[in-house]
């Protein structure tokens, strides 16, 4: 049987890329004020963070709670690494995000030994203990005031605001081509088998613990890449970027958005990042609303936005059809013909 | 030798804390396989309900207790009814159950600031907070309770469990709950009590610690937080090794804060966490997982 979420007509997997490419690059001239530029650019970052663990969740099946130390590491990384060793930006950035590999690596051996609830539980103390750290170790860290981050200098240019949200554009679609080669690739199969059954998966020679490492060290890498993005956006490290509001807006993004779906992250992110705008005029009743619209997304649309635009798409497709004659028998009948 | 002891009292208290919020959720899991993201906003309503009935409405202690158990309870009861059957009934997995609790948690934070605001409140304290003298030792009442309830919850637990055909009942749920099913047994009521017990060890653990600790909105985060790791420590699935571990943290904390800095207490507890994990997966004491599978 064909997978739908792996495979899908070329027009159907393109368009949406297409289409998220075009409304970003329009942006900048749509917008005028600086403010709603900075608005896009965090729907950007957030989409790149979920991303990686829509790869890692929603495709793989490894619920991972502690992604926001993550982001938060390759931030402090990126800034340190400018401010005390005295990097160029160049070398920074990459630099920063092997080490954030490598901290995904040294804990990814021992914590993806465990399966759900321990996983998601053990990781979600690493990410607290990243905050920790980032709030006590005050000598490197700058404690509760965080750090400033020097503009992006390339050569002897400062790097203005439109060029930065262009790279930031830039970064999401990439991670987001790589995401989508990953799931339509051997790579990407063979994590939704292991998501769907580890011990089938490795029974058909899935090497279900380096396939685990692999994505889990990625979608760490991405959430590093995020976080030097939101760091550079913002101008400054500090430690709430380790902190749990940034592990329920991921969640928030990936339950709305769709879990396991190649948009998803984007359109999550979007509500996101959005909605609190709209949400501040409450006041007090923010948390409130937020909480409420996880729950009640989880309840009555567990896939997510991804998930009704696929259904109203199939709604009108289905109109459509039923316009054309028939071609092929009743869906009911095809059924009962499988089930024989 | 002072300071041993002090520091001593300190982590045992803490640790109580921290183990009855394992205790909690490891009998949550233990009856219907999900982890429970808003026990220690049971806490935090505990402590903070307690400064409702008691300051705000200045009723007598007991009445006060009471009517504090009556509003964790029905948090519980709101949790299981708005959460917990409505994702189970659409056949959700137990992650977006997990997720599902998250949210729960988030509300009750939110309904929470609404009612007490973001800032640090003062928790009346039901047992008097003056020195008394034990030998070597110097504590108060308050944390001798924490440290009594944690010993008489661990004995409950323990006689419900082992020691009742009800307790038989909840073993049942949580081993196989289908077959649980066919042999008569009322698994829903098992879940439901699973989480109005561990709500009712919670609130308690609340209004004994919040005169300590200060009662804050947001607290309920870092104690669910502790409570896993205590839980994964231990091991989920037994309640007294989830409670064995958060002892041991609770020590831990204490004392590398008192000889070190704090800076270091928890990266050297996720280290001992981490190299637990690499020995036992399933915890120091968890046996009952491993054996499942």
């Amino acid at each position: 049987m064909i997978n739908p979420s792996t495979r899908s007509p070329v027009w159907q997997a393109r368009l949406p890329f297409i289409a998220f490419l075009v409304v970003a690059l329009a942006v900048p001239a749509l917008l005028t004020s600086g403010f709603q530029l900075r608005l896009v650019s965090l729907i950007c970052i957030y989409a790149i963070l979920s991303m990686g663990f829509n790869l890692l969740y929603g495709y793989a099946g490894q619920i991972a709670m502690g992604h926001q130390g993550f982001f938060a590491i390759a931030a402090y990384a990126y800034a340190l690494l400018q401010l005390k060793a005295g990097l160029p930006v160049l070398a920074a950035l990459p630099l920063s995000l092997v080490i954030c590999a490598l901290v995904a690596v040294v804990i990814g051996v021992p914590l993806l030994r465990l399966r759900t609830h321990y996983l998601a539980m053990a990781t979600l103390c690493f990410g607290l203990v990243i905050s920790g750290v980032a709030n006590r170790w005050i000598d490197v860290t700058g404690g509760t005031g965080g750090l400033l981050i020097p503009s992006i200098t390339i050569g002897n240019k400062t790097v203005d605001r439109t060029t930065l949200y262009y790279l930031i554009v830039a970064a999401t679609a990439l991670v987001l081509a790589l995401q989508n080669f990953i799931v339509s690739s051997h790579l990407g199969r063979s994590l939704q088998a292991i998501r769907d059954d580890d011990r089938a998966a490795a029974a058909l020679g899935v090497n279900v613990a380096v396939q685990k490492l692999r994505v889990f060290v990625l979608s760490a890498v991405i959430a590093g890449l995020a976080g030097i993005g939101f760091a550079v956006v913002s101008r400054q490290v500090s430690p709430s970027m380790g902190e749990f509001p940034v592990l329920v807006s991921m969640l928030t993004i990936a339950v709305v958005g769709g879990l396991g779906t190649r948009y998803g992250p984007i359109l999550g992110s979007i509500v996101v990042v959005i909605a609190p705008q709209f949400l501040t005029r409450f006041g007090d009743m923010e948390t409130l609303i937020y909480g409420l619209c996880l729950l009640l997304f989880l309840i009555f649309m567990p896939h997510g936005l991804s998930g009704m635009i696929k259904s109203l798409g199939r709604a009108l497709s289905g109109r459509l059809a039923r316009r054309t004659p028939p071609r092929l028998a009743p869906k009911h009948a095809v059924k009962k013909g499988v089930g024989r | 030798m002072d300071k041993i002891s002090v520091l001593l009292l300190a982590g045992l208290t803490n640790g109580s804390v921290y183990g009855l919020i394992g205790l909690s959720l490891s009998l949550i899991y233990g009856t219907n396989r999900v982890i429970n993201f808003a026990q220690g906003d049971f806490v935090m309503v505990g402590a903070m309900s307690a400064i409702l009935f008691m300051v705000t409405y200045s009723l007598p202690t007991p009445v006060a207790l009471l009517a504090v158990i009556g509003v964790v309870l029905v948090c519980a009861l709101a949790l299981e009814f708005a959460v917990y059957r409505p994702l189970v009934r659409r056949g959700a997995p137990p992650l977006t159950i997990m997720i599902g609790t998250l949210a729960a948690a988030i509300i009750a934070s939110g309904i929470a600031l609404l009612i007490w605001g973001a800032n640090q409140l003062y928790v009346p304290n039901i047992l008097s907070l003056d020195p008394i003298t034990l030998g070597p030792l110097t504590t108060n009442l308050q944390q001798l309770s924490i440290i009594s309830a944690f010993v008489i919850f661990l004995l409950v637990t323990w006689f419900l469990l082992y020691r009742t055909s009800f307790g038989l009942c909840v073993r049942a749920t949580g081993a196989n709950p289908r077959v649980a099913q066919l042999m008569g047994i009322r698994s829903s009521r098992i879940v439901r009590f699973g989480f109005m017990f561990s709500a009712f060890v919670s609130g308690i653990s609340g209004v004994l610690i919040g005169p300590l600790l200060g009662g804050q909105v947001s607290m309920g985060v870092a104690l669910t937080v502790k409570g896993f790791m205590a839980a994964i420590l231990g091991g989920l699935g037994s309640p007294f090794a989830a409670a064995a571990g958060g002892l041991v943290i609770g020590l831990l904390e204490t004392f590398v804060a008192g000889y070190g800095s704090s800076l270091y207490a928890e990266p050297i507890i996720f280290l001992l966490i981490l190299l637990v994990l690499l020995i036992r997966p399933f915890g120091l004491l968890g046996d009952f997982e491993a054996v499942r599978r």
